[in-house]
């Protein structure tokens, strides 16, 4: 496995898991392959395992259900989130926001939650319905951050106020992968904690300052939280009908997962 | 139900015995049914069948005239024989008849 040829099979091979490419190469070297076949057929295992997991619907509802939109709307309300807190700490626009330091602050205070709270639940569903597609949530969650970035223009604050949801999100994401799927109970309390700070601040009359009514919007950055209810209810009821099935789908969930 | 080619698959595997593994599976496909068995087809299909539970493989020693690379070993699980047996009734069952069975030749009238 000297030549050039070789060496660009091997190159090919680091794209495949520290085992997998030990077999394929031995293989490759005992059935005697020429370099291009053996180019060919590298290449062809390292497309078949980044396209087999498309086949499901999870990458594409992590991507472009959930990683996409709502990084849009999240940059939106990191930046609702960055205006509030100038607006108390500038006493010009408190006094025309017709609020009190108090209230202001109470009103940021909500805003920083439901903005945790809605991108660690986002990242945390993309990070367990992606797995192995990951990368391709990523872009897609990226993209839109480097289109407003590089757009943005608000004298009074600074272009990376649109990244507050990143730090979060990118924690959702580590625990996410981890774990997959949360406690019904806490998953429970998370989605009802989320529903409730967005309801507060619907019917907060800061509302209307901080940001335009956009319930849709905003019952759109719950539905993560809301997904993994559903998911954590389901996994248990099955383990409680006495079937093994909830077990093996977690199981295939790690063997189809991140090497 | 098991598909043709993880049919093959699993038959080429335990025909092998203890002895099956990448290249030697790949080897007696080509040899059975004279038609080509890709890397990535086969490598992907094994990994199916392990998530499955169909087939097991573990990584075994490494040997000269594989350039002192390890060989992926494959076994048949009792489940796997079990998929095997059924697709290959459910074959026989639906070949009775047919007139490349029974000797026949042209279309059924």
């Amino acid at each position: 496995m000297k030549s050039t040829g070789w060496a660009l099979v091997e190159a090919a091979a680091r794209l495949l898991a520290r085992d997998e490419r030990e077999a394929v190469l031995g293989d490759l070297v005992e059935s005697k392959e020429n370099a291009w076949q053996g180019l060919l057929g590298v290449l062809g295992l390292v497309f078949r395992g980044q396209a087999l997991p498309w086949k499901s619907w999870r990458p594409w509802l992590a991507g472009f259900g959930v990683a996409l939109p709502s990084s849009f709307l999240l940059m939106g309300f990191s930046l609702s989130v960055s205006w509030s807190y100038l607006t108390i700490r500038c006493p010009e626009l408190l006094r025309k926001s017709s609020l009190t330091l108090g209230s202001g602050s109470l009103v940021l205070l909500c805003q920083a939650l439901l903005l945790i709270g809605w991108s660690w639940t986002g990242g945390f569903v993309v990070g367990s319905l992606s797995r192995r597609t990951l990368w391709a949530s990523t872009l897609l969650c990226y993209s839109p951050c480097l289109f407003c970035l590089s757009r943005f223009r608000v004298e009074s604050l600074s272009r990376f106020c649109l990244l507050l949801f990143l730090l979060p999100a990118i924690w959702g994401v580590h625990q996410g992968l981890r774990i997959s799927r949360l406690k019904r109970n806490w998953a429970m309390i998370l989605a009802i904690t989320i529903t409730g700070l967005m309801l507060l601040g619907w019917s907060s009359r800061a509302h209307h300052w901080w940001a335009p009514p956009r319930w849709t919007l905003d019952w759109a950055l719950c539905g993560p939280a809301w997904y993994l209810v559903a998911t954590a209810r389901r996994a248990t009821s099955k383990a409680g009908w006495g079937g093994s099935d909830g077990l093996w789908s977690e199981q295939r969930e790690q063997q189809t997962g991140m090497p | 139900m098991l598909g043709e080619f993880e049919y093959l698959l699993i038959t080429a595997a335990a025909g092998l015995g203890e002895e099956a593994y990448g290249a030697a599976i790949r080897e007696e496909i080509e040899a059975t049914t004279g038609r080509k068995c890709s890397i990535g087809a086969l490598y992907t299909t094994i990994d199916r069948l392990e998530t499955k539970g169909l087939l097991k493989t573990w990584m075994g020693d490494a040997t000269p005239q594989r350039g002192g690379r390890a060989k992926r070993m494959v076994r048949v699980t009792p489940k796997g024989v079990s998929a095997a047996k059924a697709f290959y009734d459910a074959v026989t069952r639906v070949s009775r008849g047919a007139s490349w069975v029974t000797n026949r030749t042209g279309s059924a009238s």
